[in-house]
């Protein structure tokens, strides 16, 4: 396992999780959601985060992603430690360096496509004619300019959730924080989404770190950190193996684990 | 057990009680105060008619507020429960049985019920203080039979009418817990999140199409004006007009709303760098979506503003304007007035003059009416009424009728003058009765001795002049200042007449007391032209001032005695007239002071409820607005949109829902009050400012108030909605 090394640089992770720890509750009655969690994602990387229900990636994703508070450790994102960091500058900082996409598509209902793939942009102010461009342009990448014009309830969940991949994508993002984004789809648009994941991160060197508890989905990152218990169990990497040998490896693992994840597939 | 579980839901939910709780007790308040004021109404002291139309009026209004009060409580119980169906789904889910379900939400209810009442009362005891020190420091005098206290009849009519309602919505909520679906409740909230989406195009075009149609309302209302006024004949018509005018504003005001939010966003659409930029287009959208949902209330909403500003402004403007006219109208302390009857054989019956019947008479010399009414005697001591008791000084006043005895037209008509003035008829006077009545007349010597007792200068008619004398508003007086000033030449008999001045003297006109004038048109002549003219005795006057002595509430006391009343005769016995109008300055100044107070009062209150009934929809209507678009707070939160930026849509769209129905419902008000004030101005001058002014502000105030408070409350909502942490 790599150590995240601080400090700024060409080399320097893209993010870097140092010592994390999340507690819930108060005196009396503790819950131990992370213990010790240390990882990198290096620019260009497309890392998933594997582990069966309540064994804490998604309390991971949402404390490296700025979403909740740390007990204690230290996130590094491009350099800069966002544990530390006060609420206005966060936010500032969330939407400067990182996209979402989450399991359901969090769309803003009253927005057509267009809108709610340029809202990012107009939030941070960019001028309409570059909005307006960007939008373009990245509904080409994801293959959505059909459906700009329509609301989200006129979208099937794979457009939705292409159209919140597009609203990550747009503002090109330090890193893209995706939890669960094929959990609510059927398998054809879990896969045309994943492909399209593949295709931002190996033609437009988008920086990915996805949450899911499907095999399949994690056989298309280059390599996947496995969660038990709020603690790190282990890791994978793809190397120059096909999706479908890692995949195999990859259920090695989760059988190993537990059995969870066999109802991927 | 339920007991504890419905307690702890109240205090567990009590944001949403919050809203409900806040409802409830201004519901309450509203009624409460309301009711102790119509209960101390006088009706005793006032005339038959006055009571009968004031308690009518106020029966109305009672109703119309429990009403009011029952729509606000379904609604505030329909927030509450769209939140908790959830709830009673998942309690039914875990075993409990409907009925079980079904009392710990009636326990719920009663809880906040009960508190709201006892809150309302409280502060409904305080509004009623309130009120009564705000309206006496707006009248002159103290209004009489009007005082603070805790009234157990009121208190009873707010408490019945509240069980009533809350029996009423316990009902519809049971019949909800027991017919739905336990599916249907656990998916409550997902129901309504269904959004309205309208092709902005037609949206625009509806709203194109509702501000025409006013457009075309407002010109036919200040065209057409109020059909009060109209003549029998035409009345059908008119009033098919001005129904027609209120149907297209109405259609108007429906369709402007409707198509607001697509006009908005179609003009702010075509301005790019407006719209795409920051959250411009999320407060746009959200508006839009919002309003096409609301659009009805909200238009509904604007028409009732309508109607409190209209009430409000009107009335309090007829009150303030009877107000200042009072003592213009009030010459002397006491007057009485004997009228005539007039020949039987004089042809057609004329207005307000009665034939002398078989065994009565006529007389043609004026009866000295300060001797004459001690043939009246007073009932407790049976001595006459001696009026040189109480008098210091006093003045009679003869008036004769403008219409000879051997014709049936009048010399001189209302209707001649508008024509010489090339005016048209004062609205409300325009039908053909009071058209063709003639004016009355007065010798110009019987004027002088008037003047004199007023403490005026007297004036010279010599043998061909004319004066016009009217103590009634500036409608109706322009006319003669017209007449008067162009120098028009009257012909009365053989005489040829000529203006001696070139406008009414209006505080040289009042020959009566009354609370709102009481000469519609005198011509003063020279005494020759009423002698050849033939003219028969109409009425007399009886002015007197009480002695400068006697204390001021002993004479009036002395006139206020009840007395038997004995018919003026003659010698013979021939009843010749009978006794009419007997007023008192003191009761002048009482009857306008509890008229203003009522009208004050009525149209405070009318007016007052409706803006806080408007204002109570809308601050609901936009909480339930703000708590389901807080998962869309939510996603703009993590997206990186600063709280201040969201917080700042929630204002935008807040202050349009807020102020959209005000502007319109103003707008529609100016236009009205352009007609209205034509009718006011019959009762005299026009004073919108002062009191109205202040009431019109108390109003912005409170409406304002709602909004201040929604928007904090949308504040707190939106501000939970962002630190509940997004769960996958």
């Amino acid at each position: 396992m790599t150590q995240g090394i601080s400090g700024l640089g060409s080399t320097a992770p893209v993010l870097a999780a140092q010592h994390v720890e999340k507690v819930y509750g108060g005196r009396s009655n503790v819950t131990r959601a992370l213990t010790d969690v240390s990882f990198t994602v290096e620019k260009g990387e497309f890392v998933g985060i594997m582990g069966a229900s309540g064994s804490g990636k998604s309390t991971l994703l949402n404390c490296v992603s700025t979403i909740d508070s740390v007990t204690s450790g230290s996130v590094l994102i491009n350099g800069a430690d966002v544990t530390r960091m006060k609420s206005d500058r966060l936010t500032r900082f969330r939407r400067e360096q990182l996209g979402f996409i989450f399991q359901d598509s969090n769309l803003l209902d009253t927005l057509t496509a267009r809108e709610n793939i340029a809202l990012p942009l107009t939030i941070a102010r960019v001028p309409a004619a570059q909005t307006l461009d960007r939008v373009e342009q990245v509904a080409q990448r994801l293959n959505i300019t059909g459906v700009l014009g329509k609301y989200p309830y006129q979208l099937s969940g794979g457009q939705q959730q292409r159209v919140a991949a597009a609203r990550a994508l747009v503002t090109d993002p330090a890193i893209i924080m995706a939890d669960e984004p094929t959990g609510a789809l059927d398998s054809k648009n879990a896969r045309l989404l994943l492909e399209s994941f593949e295709t931002m991160n190996q033609r437009y060197q988008a920086t990915v770190l996805m949450v899911t508890h499907d095999s399949f989905a994690a056989s298309y990152s280059n390599r996947v950190l496995f969660i038990r218990d709020g603690r790190l169990f282990t890791e994978l990497r793809r190397g120059s193996t096909s999706r479908r040998e890692f995949f195999d490896r990859i259920m090695e693992v989760v059988a190993m684990m537990g059995g969870e994840g066999s109802d991927a597939l | 057990m339920l007991c504890k579980l419905a307690w702890g839901n109240v205090r567990r939910a009590g944001h949403d009680y919050l809203v409900y709780l806040l409802t409830l007790t201004l519901a309450v308040i509203v009624f409460y105060a309301f009711n102790t004021v119509s209960i101390q109404i006088d009706f005793a002291t006032m005339e038959q008619g006055l009571s009968e139309l004031l308690g009518g009026i106020i029966r109305g209004l009672t109703v119309f507020l429990a009403l009011v009060m029952g729509f606000l409580m379904v609604y505030a119980n329909n927030f509450i429960m769209k939140r908790r169906k959830k709830e009673f789904g998942l309690y039914q889910v875990l075993g409990m049985s409907r009925g079980q379900v079904s009392r710990i939400m009636a326990l719920e209810t009663a809880i906040v019920s009960g508190c709201a009442l006892v809150l309302g009362i409280a502060f409904g005891v305080a509004l009623s203080w309130l009120m009564t020190f705000f309206t006496a420091s707006l009248f002159k005098a103290q209004i009489s039979g009007f005082h603070f206290f805790f009234s157990v009849d009121a208190f009873l009519w707010t408490a019945g009418c509240l069980v009533t309602i809350f029996l009423v919505t316990l009902l519809f909520n049971l019949r909800v817990v027991r017919r739905a679906k336990i599916i249907d409740l656990m998916h409550a909230e997902r129901q309504n999140e269904l959004i309205k989406v309208r092709n902005p195009w037609i949206s625009a075009l509806l709203f194109m199409a509702g501000v025409v149609l006013i457009g075309v309302a407002y010109y036919r209302l200040l065209r057409d004006g109020l059909p009060v006024d109209a003549v029998p004949e035409e009345l059908d018509t008119k009033m098919l007009d001005f129904w027609i005018t209120t149907l297209m504003v109405t259609i108007g005001t429906i369709l402007f709303f409707f198509g607001l939010s697509g006009f908005l966003l179609k003009v702010l659409q075509s301005v790019r760098a407006l719209y795409w930029r920051g959250l411009n287009m999320v407060t746009m959208r959200q508006l839009s979506a919002k309003v096409n949902t609301v659009s009805f209330s909200m238009a509904v909403i604007a028409m009732i503003l309508f109607l409190a500003i209209t009430s409000v402004t009107g009335g309090m403007s007829i009150a303030s304007a009877m107000n200042s006219n009072l003592e213009r109208w009030t010459p002397a302390d006491y007057c009485c007035t004997l009228i005539y009857y007039r020949a039987p054989s004089s042809g057609e019956d004329s207005i307000g003059r009665i034939a002398a019947d078989e065994g009565e008479t006529t007389v043609s010399e004026p009866v000295d009416l300060f001797k004459e009414s001690a043939n009246n005697t007073i009932v407790s001591t049976g001595e006459p009424f001696d009026l040189s008791r109480i008098a210091s000084k006093h003045v009679q006043t003869n008036f004769y009728d403008s219409t000879p005895d051997d014709s049936s037209e009048p010399l001189i008509s209302l209707n001649d003058l508008c024509l010489a003035a090339d005016l048209p008829l004062p609205v409300g006077m325009e039908n053909a009765d009071s058209n063709t009545m003639g004016l009355m007349v007065i010798k110009e010597s019987n004027y002088n001795e008037y003047l004199k007792f007023r403490g005026m200068d007297t004036v010279d008619l010599g043998s061909d002049g004319y004066l016009l004398t009217c103590d009634m508003g500036s409608t109706i007086t322009g006319i003669y200042d017209q007449v008067m000033h162009k120098g028009t030449l009257l012909e009365m008999g053989t005489f040829q007449l000529h203006p001696k001045a070139d406008q009414v003297d209006i505080e040289a006109s009042a020959f009566m007391i009354s609370g709102m004038g009481g000469n519609s048109g005198t011509i003063v002549v020279p005494d020759e032209v009423v002698d050849a003219c033939n003219l028969p005795l109409y009425v007399s006057d009886l002015l007197v001032d009480y002695k400068k002595g006697l204390p001021y509430g002993e004479a009036e006391q002395y006139v206020q005695e009840k007395r038997e009343y004995n018919d003026p005769s003659t010698s013979e016995g021939k009843v010749y007239g009978l006794w009419g109008v007997e007023n008192t300055r003191l009761e002048a100044y009482e009857g306008a002071n509890n008229m203003n107070g009522l009208v004050s009062y009525l149209a405070i209150y009318i007016g007052f409820v409706l803006v806080v009934a408007c204002a109570a929809i809308l601050s609901i209507q936009q909480l339930s607005g703000v708590a389901d678009s807080g998962k869309n707070c939510r996603i703009l939160s993590e997206l990186g949109t600063a709280r201040r930026e969201i917080m700042h849509s929630v204002l935008v769209q807040q202050a349009i829902f807020f102020c959209a129905p005000l502007v319109v419902g103003i707008a529609h008000s100016l236009v009205a009050l352009r007609v209205v004030i034509e009718i006011v101005e019959l009762f005299g001058g026009l004073s919108i400012g002062g009191t109205v002014g202040m009431t019109c502000a108390i109003f912005l105030l409170s409406y304002g108030g709602y909004f201040l408070v929604a928007y904090a409350m949308s504040k707190g909502i939106v501000r939970d909605a962002i630190s509940l942490r997004h769960a996958a």
